[in-house]
């Protein structure tokens, strides 16, 4: 009898890690297909009360990938983004500013429906992935899966894929009671038969002159600052130097993530006129933290848990000995 | 006549019948202005930022000409704010007042900058939720490495004001 239940336990133990198994496997073919697939739709994006509806085309032509998205609704705002073009990790954003285009350029962003990366090692190691139900979304059938956060140091995320091809058709994120704080879905979706690839190109508004956004970053940079104590699970990606016209000094950007959540840190100077800001505030999945630390200005910011934010406000301070070096 | 420069430019349209759109571009003025923007678009899209038309270049130069500072440290700080009182002094006295009184001055940066570091203490710190910084909101969406969010942003990082 004793056997029985334990050839019971053992069984039932294995189908349930064969499931999480499956939803890593669903997940992985996700963000595979993301990349893979010729497709376009359109997707509407939503954090806290604002709303944007993209149009999307994506094309993966023998390893080159093309993605054009075009803002549908973006009318009353100026300095929205009215197009993004990106090839492989080099992205290109046209924005109306006044009377001009700015054309900016970016590098190396997971954008919808590739949203997940192809990596998953990091993420497995935060979150626990669970198969869920099946829905319909934009038409088409689709495997629920849930990302659930192991601790409080980061929302858990909830995503559609589609049970034939993988694709990302809905992903939302939601805090740790439950509660939606962002959502991103796909409201209409065909797949991309033909070879043409016209679409690749911007249209350009002839009553407009064009100019490229000056440089804002310089990336890769070393400094001084470091973080004594992460939260668990996320490493430093990035280091940058942000050139702020109208700040005499640049600004210390250092990117932390966990393989799919992220945070950012700013240091400045508290130069002469400039009101040290303190506090936390939270603007629709995103917190912010701010404090000040020997005569600078810290504040970080990411689509993560408050305690997450001021975690890493605390953590930060100067290298004393390369300080007294100088 | 900006739409037929944006066809030929595109391959749409025939070079033969297209003389007097080169030509005028050659000559200068708007048509010239657009022939290097339309280019500069080309050169983005295909990811040759490094060929030299004038709008690209000029860019560059006035970001050469930029100091820029890695890692920001208290020493930088002092040296910007003696920068400042010494431009205001320029614009004020005559260059007669330089010659006599140059140690003077000296003194009047100390007292000047001695005074705005006062300045910048004495200002109280505000709580977050009055002054939402918009543009770190901005630069954190432009480095993260996935997102979504900048299909709402309302403004530019590079406007922000202090």
């Amino acid at each position: 009898m004793l056997r029985f239940f334990g050839a019971l336990f053992l069984s039932l133990l294995s189908i349930s890690s064969l499931a999480a198994d499956d939803a890593w496997l669903s997940l992985q073919k996700s963000a595979y297909a993301a990349r893979e697939l010729n497709y376009q739709g359109v997707f509407v994006y939503q954090n806290g009360k604002q709303k944007s509806s993209v149009q999307i085309t994506h094309m993966n032509n023998a390893g080159r990938e093309m993605t054009r998205n075009v803002v549908l609704d973006n009318s009353s705002q100026a300095n929205q983004p009215r197009e993004v073009y990106s090839q492989g990790s080099d992205i290109v954003i046209m924005r109306q500013k006044n009377q001009k285009m700015v054309i900016e350029k970016r590098r190396g962003q997971n954008l919808f429906p590739a949203m997940l990366p192809t990596d998953l090692r990091a993420i497995k190691a935060s979150y626990t992935a669970t198969l869920g139900p099946k829905e319909y979304i934009a038409g088409r059938e689709a495997q629920v899966i849930d990302l659930v956060s192991n601790d409080a140091l980061r929302y858990s995320y909830k995503i559609w894929a589609d049970t034939e091809y993988g694709l990302l058709l809905k992903m939302t994120l939601v805090d740790n009671n439950n509660k939606t704080l962002e959502q991103i879905e796909f409201t209409q979706l065909s797949t991309l038969n033909s070879q043409d690839v016209n679409w690749f190109q911007p249209k350009i508004d002839v009553s407009k002159s064009y100019e490229m956004q000056d440089k804002t970053a310089v990336n890769h940079v070393e400094s001084d600052w470091i973080v004594a104590e992460l939260p668990a699970g996320y490493v430093k990606v990035d280091h940058r130097a942000l050139v702020v016209p109208g700040k005499a000094t640049p600004v210390d950007q250092m990117i932390f993530s966990d393989g799919i959540s992220s945070v950012s840190l700013f240091i400045e100077p508290l130069n002469k006129g400039m009101r040290p800001k303190t506090g936390r505030m939270g603007i629709g999945s995103t917190n912010v933290c701010a404090h000040v630390l020997d005569g600078y200005q810290i504040t970080v910011v990411g689509e993560v848990p408050p305690a997450t934010v001021m975690q890493i406000a605390k953590a930060v301070s100067f290298k004393k000995q390369t300080a007294s070096n100088k | 006549m900006k739409d037929q420069l944006s066809a030929l430019i595109d391959g749409e349209l025939e070079i033969d019948s297209a003389d007097h759109l080169i030509a005028s571009a050659k000559a200068g003025g708007e048509l010239k202005q657009c022939w290097a923007h339309y280019h500069l678009i080309g050169d983005v899209m295909r990811g040759e930022m490094n060929t030299n038309y004038s709008l690209s270049s000029r860019v560059m130069s006035a970001l050469e000409a930029e100091p820029t500072v890695l890692a920001p440290n208290r020493l930088q700080e002092r040296v910007d704010m003696a920068s400042v009182p010494e431009s205001r002094l320029t614009v004020t006295h005559s260059g007669k007042f330089w010659s006599i009184a140059a140690s003077v001055a000296a003194v009047m940066f100390v007292g000047v900058m001695v005074l705005q570091l006062n300045q910048t203490e004495e200002l109280m710190p505000v709580e977050i939720a009055q002054s939402v910084p918009t543009e770190y909101l901005q630069a954190h969406q432009a480095a993260a490495p996935n997102g979504a969010a900048y299909y709402i942003q309302t403004a530019s990082f590079t406007e922000s004001k202090q």
